[in-house]
C-alpha cells in the first residue's frame, strides 16, 4: 500500500499476552506525520510493550503494523534503518568512550550523521573521550538520545525519556523533542507525566490495562469533559457525609486522600455554595485552586484513579 | 561490514580495559606459565643438572709410585669442565686457591655443605696412594664428620638434602669405577667372578624441553579460560544489563553481532598467543616455532571450539552469575584432564574417561603433534573430528536456547 499523505504509521488490532496478562489488548491507532504522538498511561498500562513491538524487539501475538507505507507483521531491517529508538531502560558498554559508542551505532546504519554533530546536538562534545561508566544519569540519557538520532531518523521512539531526570534535564529533553518536531520528524513518546504529554503532544492516546481508553489532541480530550471548571482544595478529616453533601450541590466531586476535586459548569454558584458549606460544617478549605481541566482530570474521570497511583 | 568490525573493536576494548577481564585474558596465563616454567623448567634440560662439589687433595707426596690422589683430582676436574659447549658440566668444582691452607679450606667447604651451597665435599687424605698400593683401600663415606685422619678417601655429604644425596651417589659410582679399573690393572680383579653388568644405550635423550611442551598448553589454556568465562560474561552481562537491547532496535542482527564478537575474540586469542610465544622464547628459551600452516590451523580450531563452548554455557545459564558458576565448575577438570600441563598417560581409568571426552585433550595433542613435540595417542580424524563434533553440538544447542533479550 502506498504511504498515505499525512499518516506515517497505522496500527491495527495489536495484541500481546504475557501468560494470563493481556499486556496489549487489540489496540489500533494512527500516527500522523511530523507530529508528537504520545501514549499516556500509568505504569503497567502496556505503553512500553506497545512501543517494543513497534520498535521491532518484540513480536505481537496478532495484529498488523503499517509503517512508511509498508504492512508488516514484525518490524524489519529496512524499517529500522529509518527509525531511531530511545529505550526506557537500555545501557551502554561501560568500558567504551562516548565517541566510540556513537561510532559503533553509526556503523549499524547505511547512512549516519557525523559523530561531532550528534555529540553537539546532545551537548556531549566535551565528554567525547569520557568512559561511559563515568557519566551521570542525565549525560547517559543524552547520549542515548544522541544514539537514537545517529541515523537522522524519520520516526523517533522515546520511551519514558524523562523518567528519573531532574527538572533541568527534563526541560532540556523537552527542548530536544520540540526541536525534532520542528525539523519535521515524527515522534512517538510514552510518558506517565501528564504535564509532559500536555506540553509536547499533538495527539495523545491514553492507555490503561492494555487498552486505549481515549485519544485526541490534549485540548480535545480536556474539552471532552464539557464546559466544566475544576475547583480543587484540601480538607483534612473529611467525612463521607461531607462528600455526599458536596455531590448534592450538583457537581462531580471526587476525593483523593485529602484532596477534593469538584467539576462545575457554574463556577460562581458552586463557589458560593461551597463557602457557606465550609462555614456550616466548619471544614476549612485549604490550598483552594480554580483551573481548567487537564489530562490528569481526563484520566481521573475515565478511570477514577490518578495517573501516578 | 563496518558494523561487524566495530562490534569486534568493542569486544576488544572491553577485554583490555576492564581489569578483571584483563586478568583472565593475559595476566593469569602469563602467571601460570611463569610459575610452571620456573618450577619444572629444568626437567629435560640436558646437561643442566649440576652439583657444586668441594675437593681437596692432601695426597701430594712424591714418594708413591702411583699418584692415585692426583689421578682422582684430575678425573673430577675433567668432569667439572663443560662436556658440550654451551651446556653446564655435571660438577662445578671448588678447590683451594694457590697458597690457601687446605685444612681451612675443608672447614669452609663443610660449612658451605651445611648451608646447602655444596652438594658434597671430597677429601683425598695424605698417604692415600701409598695405602692403595699396599691394600687397595675402598672409599669411605662419612656424614659431616671432621676431616678424617685415616688414609681413606672421604666424601662429606648432608643428610636430608636430596641434591647432596644424589651427588654422593654419583661420586661413589665414579669412585667404584676407578677402584675396579685399578683392581683390573693390578690383576686383582676376577672378571669371571664379578656380577656381569652392561649399560645399553637406548637412544638420545629427548630434545624436547619442558618449556616447549608447556608453551602450547599455556596458549590453549589462555584461549580456553578467556572463552569459557569471556564469551558467556560478554553475552549474559550485556543482555541482563540491557546493553544488547539497544543493538536490536537498530538494523544490527544477531548473526552480525555474533560475527563481530567472534572476530573480536579471535583477535584477543591472537594477542594472547603472540605475547605468550614472546615470553616463552625470550623469557624461558622456548625454541618451538608456531609459524606453519598446521599449528596455526589447530590453534584456530581450538579458539573456535572454545568459543562455541562459551556460547553453549551462555545458552544453558539463566543469568550471568550462573554462567560464571558453570564455567568455574567445568574449567578445572577440563583444563587439568587434557594434557595441557603434563602428559596424561599414567592417569587411572575413570579420569582417562574424562580425558577422552574432553575436546581440550584432542586440541592439545593436535597442536603439539603439529609442532613435532608429541607423537600423540589419538588418530588424526579424532583430533580434528572430536572438536568439530563439540562445535556442532554447542552451536546447535546455543542456536535453539540462547536468549538475546531479557524476559518479561
Amino acid at each position: 500500500m502506498a504511504e498515505e499523505n499525512g499518516t506515517l504509521m497505522r496500527v491495527s488490532d495489536l495484541k500481546k499476552n504475557y501468560g494470563e496478562v493481556h499486556a496489549v489488548d487489540e489496540i489500533s491507532f494512527t500516527v500522523p506525520r511530523a507530529s508528537v504522538f504520545t501514549i499516556l498511561g500509568p505504569n503497567g498500562a502496556g505503553k512500553t510493550t506497545t512501543l517494543e513491538i513497534l520498535e521491532g524487539i518484540r513480536e505481537p501475538d496478532s495484529g498488523e503494523i503499517e509503517v512508511f507505507g509498508v504492512r508488516l507483521r514484525r518490524v524489519d531491517r529496512a524499517t529500522k534503518e529509518r527509525m531511531g529508538v530511545l529505550l526506557q531502560d537500555g545501557n551502554f558498554e561501560p568500558y567504551l568512550r562516548v565517541k566510540e559508542v556513537v561510532q559503533l551505532f553509526a556503523a549499524f546504519f547505511p547512512k549516519a550523521l557525523p559523530i561531532d554533530d550528534v555529540l553537539s546536538r546532545v551537548a556531549l562534545k566535551d565528554k567525547a573521550n569520557a568512559m561511559i561508566k563515568t557519566l551521570s544519569g542525565g549525560q547517559k540519557q543524552r547520549l542515548a538520545v544522541g544514539v537514537a538520532l545517529v541515523n537522522d531518523p524519520e520516526l523517533i521512539f522515546l520511551d519514558e525519556p524523562t523518567t528519573g531526570l531532574d527538572p533541568q534535564a527534563r526541560r532540556n529533553m523537552w527542548t530536544i523533542v520540540t526541536d525534532l518536531k520542528g525539523q519535521g520528524k515524527t515522534i512517538i513518546l510514552t510518558t506517565h507525566y501528564m504535564e509532559e504529554a500536555e506540553a509536547l503532544s499533538d495527539y495523545v492516546c491514553i492507555m490503561d490495562y492494555g487498552v486505549i481508553i481515549a485519544e485526541g489532541s490534549p485540548r480535545q480530550l480536556a474539552a471532552g469533559l464539557g464546559q466544566e471548571t475544576i475547583i480543587e482544595f484540601s480538607a483534612p478529616a473529611l467525612q463521607e457525609e461531607h462528600v455526599n453533601q458536596l455531590e448534592g450541590y450538583g457537581v462531580a466531586a471526587r476525593t483523593d486522600g485529602e484532596i477534593v476535586t469538584l467539576e462545575t459548569e457554574d463556577l460562581v454558584r458552586t463557589m458560593e455554595e461551597l463557602l457557606s458549606w465550609s462555614r456550616e460544617q466548619k471544614v476549612p478549605l485549604k490550598n483552594m485552586a480554580v483551573r481548567q481541566p487537564n489530562l490528569e482530570d481526563v484520566f481521573l474521570s475515565l478511570t477514577g484513579r490518578r495517573l501516578r497511583e | 561490514m563496518t558494523g561487524i568490525l566495530l562490534v569486534a573493536r568493542t569486544h576488544l576494548f572491553t577485554a583490555f580495559r576492564e581489569r578483571i577481564t584483563l586478568f583472565w585474558v593475559l595476566i593469569f596465563p602469563i602467571f601460570i606459565f611463569t610459575i610452571l616454567a620456573l618450577i619444572f623448567g629444568r626437567i629435560g634440560q640436558e646437561g643442566e643438572i649440576n652439583f657444586s662439589v668441594g675437593l681437596v687433595n692432601f695426597d701430594t707426596e712424591a714418594t708413591a709410585a702411583w699418584e692415585f690422589g692426583t689421578m682422582i683430582e684430575e678425573l673430577f676436574e675433567e668432569l667439572g669442565a663443560p662436556q658440550i659447549e654451551g651446556k653446564e658440566p655435571l660438577f662445578t668444582l671448588s678447590q683451594p686457591e694457590g697458597g690457601e691452607d687446605p685444612e681451612a679450606f675443608v672447614a669452609r667447604e663443610q660449612e658451605a655443605l651445611r648451608r646447602g651451597q655444596r652438594a658434597a665435599v671430597i677429601v683425598i687424605p695424605e698417604g692415600f696412594s701409598r695405602r692403595i698400593e699396599q691394600r687397595f683401600a675402598p672409599a669411605v663415606v662419612s656424614t659431616d664428620s671432621p676431616s678424617s685422619t685415616s688414609e681413606a678417601l672421604t666424601i662429606h655429604y648432608s643428610e636430608g638434602n636430596p641434591s647432596s644425596e644424589i651427588a654422593t651417589g654419583i661420586i661413589e659410582q665414579i669412585l667404584a669405577g676407578v677402584d675396579r679399573e685399578i683392581l683390573k690393572r693390578t690383576g686383582r680383579f676376577d672378571e669371571e667372578a664379578a656380577v656381569p653388568t652392561e649399560t645399553v644405550w637406548v637412544g638420545e635423550a629427548s630434545e624436547i624441553r619442558y618449556v616447549d611442551f608447556l608453551l602450547p598448553g599455556i596458549i590453549l589454556m589462555a584461549f580456553f579460560t578467556s572463552c569459557l568465562f569471556g564469551i558467556p560474561a560478554t553475552i549474559l552481562f550485556s543482555r541482563d544489563q540491557k546493553v544488547l537491547r539497544r543493538y536490536w532496535v537498530t538494523p544490527l542482527s544477531v548473526p552480525r553481532y555474533l560475527a563481530g564478537l567472534s572476530i573480536g575474540h579471535i583477535v584477543v586469542g591472537l594477542i594472547q598467543c603472540v605475547l605468550l610465544i614472546l615470553l616463552g622464547k625470550y623469557g624461558f628459551g622456548a625454541s618451538v616455532s608456531f609459524v606453519a600452516l598446521q599449528p596455526v590451523a589447530f590453534l584456530l580450531l581450538a579458539q573456535i571450539t572454545f568459543m562455541a563452548f562459551g556460547f553453549l554455557i551462555a545458552s544453558i545459564a539463566k543469568t550471568a552469575n550462573s554462567g560464571m558458576a558453570i564455567a568455574n565448575v567445568i574449567n578445572m577438570p577440563m583444563m587439568f584432564l587434557s594434557g595441557l600441563f603434563f602428559p596424561v598417560a599414567g592417569l587411572p581409568l575413570f579420569l582417562k574417561a574424562i580425558v577422552y571426552a574432553n575436546p581440550v585433550s584432542y586440541l592439545a595433542e593436535g597442536v603439539r603433534t603439529s609442532l613435532g613435540i608429541e607423537a600423540g595417542i589419538f588418530s588424526t580424524p579424532l583430533v580434528v573430528g572430536i572438536p568439530l563434533a563439540w562445535i556442532a553440538l554447542s552451536i546447535g544447542v546455543a542456536s535453539r536456547k540462547l536468549r538475546w533479550d531479557v524476559e518479561r
